[in-house]
């Protein structure tokens, strides 16, 4: 019998050949995929269950309740879904447009700016299969893949043989890591592992933009010019290069204005591209689709009068502001994830989850309804870290409801 | 109870990286709420000279403390063989992000430029989410 194979949905990398064993309608195992993805798609310590006020309730009561906060809260807050399929985010955007609501996902605080500049057609981009096929030198500029995304090296980036790749990382491809501390990739990167002090990475960056134009490159900290005109050196000389961006880079510049000044720059004098490094399998995703409804990515609010945009919409400031009345989180954690003094005015406000997972908002949450794992229970499609469409099938058969149907019955109980 | 209880321990600042780490990215689905997940989570790494100035035992616990929050968590030695003094790494958890500023107005919280003092907790215990 022919081997089928599966998405995982453990992150944004959608790794497409997963194998699967099924026994009792449940997956006994997860080959292929990482410790995260296995973990994700069959290890969920504690499933969610519908509660209202901490009681136990059927779906169609908990559908019934959090659709009556949406509809009696002046200012809500639909937040999350990058756990979500295409189908989900579309219909949450669609429940945004019904109640007036803010809409915002992680990317908020996260890669947002970068999705922005590449939808923008700022910054140039390409596939993970280019990557694979042609990169022969890659950049993890504040990113820690093997931690973070664990096949992107071995499946993608550095490991694999390529069309024109065919010596793979012995000799074909060189991988240099930029970060403040010695990840495990930089121990990959070995002698091309550049250490840079916490918020330095906008003066490197400067730096480089020197050094490519033929000048004398300084920074303050302990890096010599002939280390940065080495590592100038080496990304000029690429014949398909790639910078995959991780949050360390991201935090620490206080706008995107010198990435893409260093983009443009590599291109003048090489071939660059770059491809953020997306957590969530489908956050990326949520950008598009509200992009292309909004022309914003993110930290949107739908009014009769139009939609507005800004900070005042994200999520941090919505809660630190008191701007909001009531919140629908969708496959996500922001009692885990946001600053404990942002978090906590969650607990203020009457909180709808839906989650496959228990989680420390389902926790605090007025409604807590419980949803199935994409790409385990239910298929769709999602976008990748690279904005490559991947469609995935479900792994095993499920009664029970995905985040589409739920939000669907949301709304229609409005 | 010895004198000793009474005195203030000692604070030295400190600023905090956070980062990615696979098992601990794991144990948040597997064990979520549970003792491994506590155990990757509620830790703070620091250098082996600032271990030694400051006088901690490895894995005593510390308090961890800064105008945003004050956390308990267990402190051990970093791995890393290059010196970082005055840094210490903590991954991303609701420990660290307690301490984490987001009052810039920008709706981007601070991650990765945490500063806070570490003291010893004596007999504090680590703090405890309901996670």
């Amino acid at each position: 019998m022919e081997q089928e194979y599966y998405v995982c949905t453990g992150c944004a990398l959608l790794c497409d050949d997963i194998e699967i064993e099924v026994t009792d309608n449940k997956l006994s195992k997860v080959n292929n995929a990482c410790l995260k993805g296995v973990a994700r798609l069959k290890e969920c310590a504690k499933p969610a269950e519908c509660k209202v006020d901490g009681s136990n309730v059927n779906i169609d009561d908990a559908i019934k309740e959090a659709s009556s906060i949406l509809k009696n809260a002046p200012n809500p807050l639909i937040f999350g879904m990058g756990n979500s399929t295409t189908g989900a985010q579309k219909k949450a955007i669609e429940l945004a447009k019904r109640t007036n609501a803010y809409i915002d996902d992680t990317s908020s605080f996260c890669q947002g700016p970068v999705i922005e500049a590449i939808l923008g057609d700022r910054i140039r981009t390409c596939t993970l299969d280019e990557v694979k096929d042609y990169a022969d030198v890659i950049v993890y500029w504040g990113a820690d893949p093997s931690n973070s995304h664990p096949r992107h090296l071995s499946k993608y980036t550095y490991f694999p043989r390529g069309k024109e790749r065919q010596r793979g990382w012995e000799e074909d491809r060189t991988a240099i890591c930029i970060d403040v501390r010695k990840s495990d990739t930089a121990i990959i990167c070995g002698d091309k592992f550049y250490q840079i002090p916490p918020q330095a990475d906008e003066e490197l960056i400067d730096a480089l933009v020197s050094a490519l134009s033929g000048k004398v490159p300084k920074v303050s900290f302990g890096m010599g010019p002939k280390k940065i005109l080495e590592l100038a050196n080496l990304l000029k000389k690429a014949k398909f290069g790639v910078v995959c961006v991780g949050l360390g880079l991201i935090y620490s510049l206080s706008d995107i204005e010198p990435l893409v000044k260093l983009m443009n720059k590599l291109n003048d004098v090489s071939n660059f591209h770059l491809i953020p490094m997306v957590g969530q399998f489908n956050m990326r995703g949520f950008d598009h689709n509200l992009h292309e409804e909004t022309g914003y990515i993110n930290r949107a609010r739908f009014q009769e009068s139009g939609v507005e945009h800004g900070p005042q919409c994200s999520i941090v400031e919505l809660l630190r502001t008191k701007n909001v009345d009531a919140a629908l989180v969708i496959g996500s954690d922001p009692m885990s994830s946001l600053p404990g003094s942002i978090a906590k005015e969650l607990l203020d406000i009457p909180v709808i989850t839906i989650d496959p997972c228990m989680t420390m908002t389902s926790k605090k949450a007025k409604v807590a309804i419980a949803s199935v794992t994409s790409g385990a229970e239910c298929g769709g499609t999602a976008i990748r870290m690279d904005g490559v469409e991947v469609e995935f099938k479900p792994m095993i058969p499920t009664d029970s409801l995905s985040d589409e149907e739920i939000l669907s019955r949301i709304m229609e109980a409005l | 109870m010895g004198f000793g209880q009474f005195l203030a321990a000692p604070e030295y600042d400190l600023k905090i990286i956070t980062y990615r780490d696979i098992f601990q990215n794991t144990a948040l689905e597997s064990s979520r709420g549970g003792e491994e997940y506590l155990n990757r989570s509620a830790v703070i790494k620091i250098d082996v000279n600032d271990m030694k100035k400051m006088g901690f035992k490895e894995k005593s616990n510390v308090i961890l403390k800064n105008s945003f929050a004050r956390v308990v968590v267990s402190v051990q030695l970093s791995e890393y063989e290059e010196a970082h003094e005055g840094i210490a790494y903590m991954t991303n958890s609701p420990w660290s992000n307690a301490l984490v500023s987001a009052d810039d107005g920008t709706g981007v919280p601070k991650f990765k430029m945490i500063t806070a003092t570490i003291s010893d907790a004596k007999d504090e215990k680590i703090t405890t989410y309901d996670i």
